[in-house]
């Protein structure tokens, strides 16, 4: 059996509050990684905040529908990004976000062997029917991403988002347990 | 300058938590009205648990969310409800939900009036940039009323839902305010 948290990149872990805090205060002060990662406007909450906020949905109000993950790149265990997926029981379905904090670690594969591991994780650990996520238009490096992951383009949300003083669209893209049993030519884990 | 809370068969009004919860508690003991409004289980709920977060929703409202109740014109009956949520005030983009509850009152063209009374409400009163709506495969009454109200199929979430041993796919629509413009302009005046 093959380990569902390590992929040819990166492999998946949890991490202390602290040192999560740390790397993700220092990822937000970065208003480009913000634009391509969140619709909301760019804000500097500082590590205190960001680990009350951590500890609280970790070991609070933490439930089984929602999973976190760090993501370290395996060849020097640095942490490099997250990944948050949530899944609807009811109708077997995950919804996952995605980002790489790293800068240097742009536009090597390092996401997109994630979001592999993600797909792989909700529909052999998860039991879901279908994998879903959005993005922004103005971020192409990501789309090619999650196609390279099995993902479709289902729809645009017009003009949703006022960026630097232009209109731009959102995208959500999902990938279905079928297609990507089929993907897989048969060969699971 | 028109009086915007009146359209041609209802209008909208305040919403007084003690006729609502009441109408509702009996709209929901139809299974398919739960069905078609919203994808949790459908349940029954007493019309005092239905006050109770009707009232808890009302207590502190967001900025941008507002609620009204849809009443007929020509004797004043309480028919459904409707809300819009602004979703994003950079993008001044809101999400829209409605309803209409007894069956005897579906097809009648309530709703599709009282979405076009919202959509004024949305573009002319709070100065929207558009306006979305989620939609399911299965109610194409809904679909056809949103249609002729000006909204367009952006998308379509494929087999996300899962209902009575099928899997359904969500629509997704918006109409942007120039669109509603240019339908409305000679009624604006």
């Amino acid at each position: 059996m093959k380990d569902l948290f390590r992929g040819e990149l990166v492999r998946l872990t949890s991490e202390e509050p602290e040192l999560q805090a740390k790397y993700e205060a220092r990822w937000q002060r970065d208003t480009e990684f913000h634009r391509l990662a969140d619709s909301n406007p760019a804000e500097l909450p500082s590590e205190k905040k960001i680990k009350e906020w951590l500890e609280k949905k970790i070991d609070g109000g933490s439930k089984p529908e929602r999973y976190p993950f760090m993501i370290r790149a395996l060849a020097d265990d640095k942490l490099i990004g997250f990944m948050g997926l949530w899944l609807n029981l009811m109708h077997s379905e995950v919804w996952v976000g995605i980002g790489i904090g790293e800068r240097e670690y742009w536009g090597k594969g390092y996401g997109t062997d994630a979001m592999k591991l993600c797909v792989q994780f909700s529909f052999l650990e998860l039991g879901a029917q279908r994998v879903s996520l959005g993005l922004h238009a103005y971020n192409p490096r990501a789309l090619k991403s999650y196609e390279k992951a099995g993902f479709k383009l289902e729809g645009c949300t017009r003009q949703d988002m006022l960026r630097e003083g232009k209109r731009t669209d959102s995208f959500w893209m999902s990938v279905l347990r079928d297609e990507w049993l089929q993907m897989q030519n048969g060969v699971i884990a | 300058m028109k009086e915007i809370f009146t359209g041609n068969l209802v209008r909208l009004s305040a919403i007084d938590s003690d006729e609502l919860s009441k109408a509702f508690a009996l709209w929901t003991r139809d299974s398919e009205f739960n069905r078609l409004l919203h994808t949790t289980a459908s349940g029954l709920q007493s019309g005092n648990a239905i006050k109770h977060w009707l009232e808890k929703d009302m207590e502190d409202p967001s900025p941008g969310f507002h609620a009204f109740s849809i009443r007929t014109l020509t004797d004043d009956t309480l028919v459904g409800g409707t809300d819009l949520e602004v979703v994003n005030w950079n993008g001044r983009d809101a999400f829209v939900g409605i309803f209409i509850g007894a069956r005897e009152n579906w097809g009648k063209g309530y709703g599709t009036d009282a979405m076009n009374i919202l959509l004024r409400y949305a573009f002319t009163e709070l100065n929207l940039w558009r306006v979305s709506l989620g939609v399911f495969e299965y109610n194409p009454r809904a679909i056809r009323s949103y249609e002729k109200a000006g909204f367009q199929l952006e998308g379509r979430s494929r087999k996300q839902l899962n209902h009575e041993g099928k899997r359904w796919d969500v629509h997704f629509m918006g109409i942007l305010r120039e669109e509603w413009l240019a339908r409305t302009q000679e009624s604006l005046a």
